[in-house]
């Protein structure tokens, strides 16, 4: 038997245990009524506030995972504790919590309402609740993409005449860039389909998760396939393909 | 002018020295952990020194510390540290901006014919032998003429001509540039073709100043003797 089998079969039915429920795309419900529903609200509102709350949650992360690194060991282990607690969070809780806490009901929710600020049933709602479930990963990412650079390469680089400013832009960022990248896809990801916090949070618009929902209730898995392949095909791509090149070049 | 007096405490010992090198060639040769490293580092703000000053041509090093980047330093050690996303050009010309590239050609094509960077001028650090990354980055730190150059060891793991080479070439440049060169190397016989000064240091003291001869003739220490013995 070739030393390397076991592996090779192991590898080979975990990876078609993971790939199987694409089979479903092919199962036989019916002809798919690709006119059923109009999606396109639900992705223009599910690919637009996405992009808004990743904007949001890069110009936040970022900033902030570049500094944990200058910070004590006591301060990146507890401020990793906390974000780790969102990340580890269940949807569905955070999205209870979520409403718990920003609801109409409470001073908070309240107080925005009267600035003219919903927190639920609202984009506003739904931004935030999707920068409450990508910001963890995105966090988390970011700051191993900047541990992962080399300080002597900006030592050197400051040696050689460079500003802090002028090393961030020239080595920092360059370096970092793929391991940036695989946290932006992975943030992308997790905001875009989130379902269970959306839907206590942010029912109203209807992102793309929600949708689905919806048709499924309504109309069925006929109705329903078209715009999961779409969801599939829009959403999944370009993280899938970052994931893949940072791991190519070796980095995350 | 390099004016430096360093106090630093260490774990074994403190290191408590203070020299003076004007425009020349200058070895600090010692056992290991005599503290060597620790005054290049300090030198070069990668440290910071717990007591002393350190001026360099009139401009106040320490103390208070001046920024890595404000400081004429260039320092190399047996890590070339080159920057991996940028090709050999990019990597020795790191330091100038477009209008000092063009500026100093002359000197950046002395330096790519002289260190045999020619045919690797478009390769990424990668794709470099640990001797052709060594030229590399000796060129990207005379780039910008500093006036301090600090060697850590930076021959070693590299054959003989090449090392040879390489002082001949450090030498030829130091008395034309006329910047402050100071080196710690393992062996005697390299720091010796290269400096014609030492200082012998010893648990981070100053043991011995003068040239090589007086060092072979009269060994401040046992230690010394036996550390020149060993490489005869």
């Amino acid at each position: 038997m070739p030393k390397d089998l076991p592996r090779t079969l192991a590898l080979t039915i975990t990876a078609l245990f993971l790939l199987y429920p694409l089979w479903g795309l092919a199962s036989p419900v019916g002809r798919w009524q690709w006119g059923a529903a109009d999606a396109s609200p639900a992705l223009a509102t599910s690919f637009a506030l996405t992009g808004v709350a990743l904007l949001i949650v890069v110009a936040i992360g970022t900033p902030l995972a570049f500094s944990l690194r200058g910070a004590t060991r006591a301060v990146r282990i507890t401020f990793e504790a906390v974000v780790l607690l969102s990340v580890l969070m269940p949807p569905l809780a955070l999205g209870l919590l979520l409403a718990l806490a920003f609801g109409p009901g409470t001073a908070l929710g309240s107080l925005l309402l009267r600035l003219g600020i919903p927190t639920s049933n609202d984009s506003t709602a739904f931004v935030v609740t999707q920068i409450y479930a990508s910001l963890g990963y995105y966090l988390l990412g970011a700051a191993a993409a900047f541990e992962a650079v080399p300080r002597e390469l900006e030592q050197s680089a400051a040696l050689l005449g460079l500003k802090p400013r002028e090393v961030l832009w020239r080595v920092t960022l360059p370096l970092a860039r793929l391991g940036l990248a695989a946290a932006v896809s992975l943030a992308w990801v997790r905001a875009l389909g989130e379902f269970g916090a959306i839907m206590v949070t942010a029912y109203y618009p209807h992102g793309i998760p929600v949708q689905l929902w919806v048709d499924l209730q309504d109309s069925g898995l006929p109705a329903v396939l078209p715009l999961l392949l779409v969801f599939l095909l829009s959403a999944l791509p370009l993280p899938w393909a970052l994931r893949i090149l940072v791991r190519a070049r070796g980095h995350a | 002018m390099l004016e430096c007096r360093i106090h630093k405490a260490r774990r074994a010992y403190d290191v408590n020295v203070e020299f003076v090198a004007d425009a020349e060639r200058l070895a600090l040769f010692g056992p290991s952990g005599s503290g060597k490293s620790t005054i290049l580092s300090c030198l070069a703000g990668l440290e910071r020194p717990d007591a002393g000053h350190i001026h360099c041509d009139g401009q106040n090093w320490f103390s208070p510390p001046l920024a890595l980047h404000l400081r004429s330093v260039g320092y190399l050690s047996q890590r070339e540290a080159l920057f991996p996303h940028l090709s050999v050009a990019d990597n020795v010309q790191f330091s100038l901006d477009a209008a000092a590239r063009a500026h100093e050609r002359a000197w950046i094509d002395e330096m790519r014919e002289r260190l045999n960077l020619t045919t690797l001028w478009r390769a990424r650090p990668h794709h470099l032998s640990g001797g052709q990354a060594r030229r590399v980055a000796l060129a990207r730190t005379l780039c910008r003429r500093p006036r301090l150059v600090l060697l850590d060891e930076p021959f070693t793991g590299l054959d003989r001509p090449l090392v040879r080479e390489l002082v001949t070439i450090l030498k030829e440049w130091q008395e034309r540039l006329r910047f402050t060169l100071l080196a710690v190397d393992h062996d005697p016989l390299v720091l010796e073709g290269l400096c014609p000064r030492v200082i012998a240091l010893e648990e981070g003291r100053v043991v011995q100043r003068g040239d090589w001869s007086e060092l072979a003739r009269a060994p401040a220490t046992p230690t010394l003797r036996a550390l020149l013995d060993l490489n005869p």
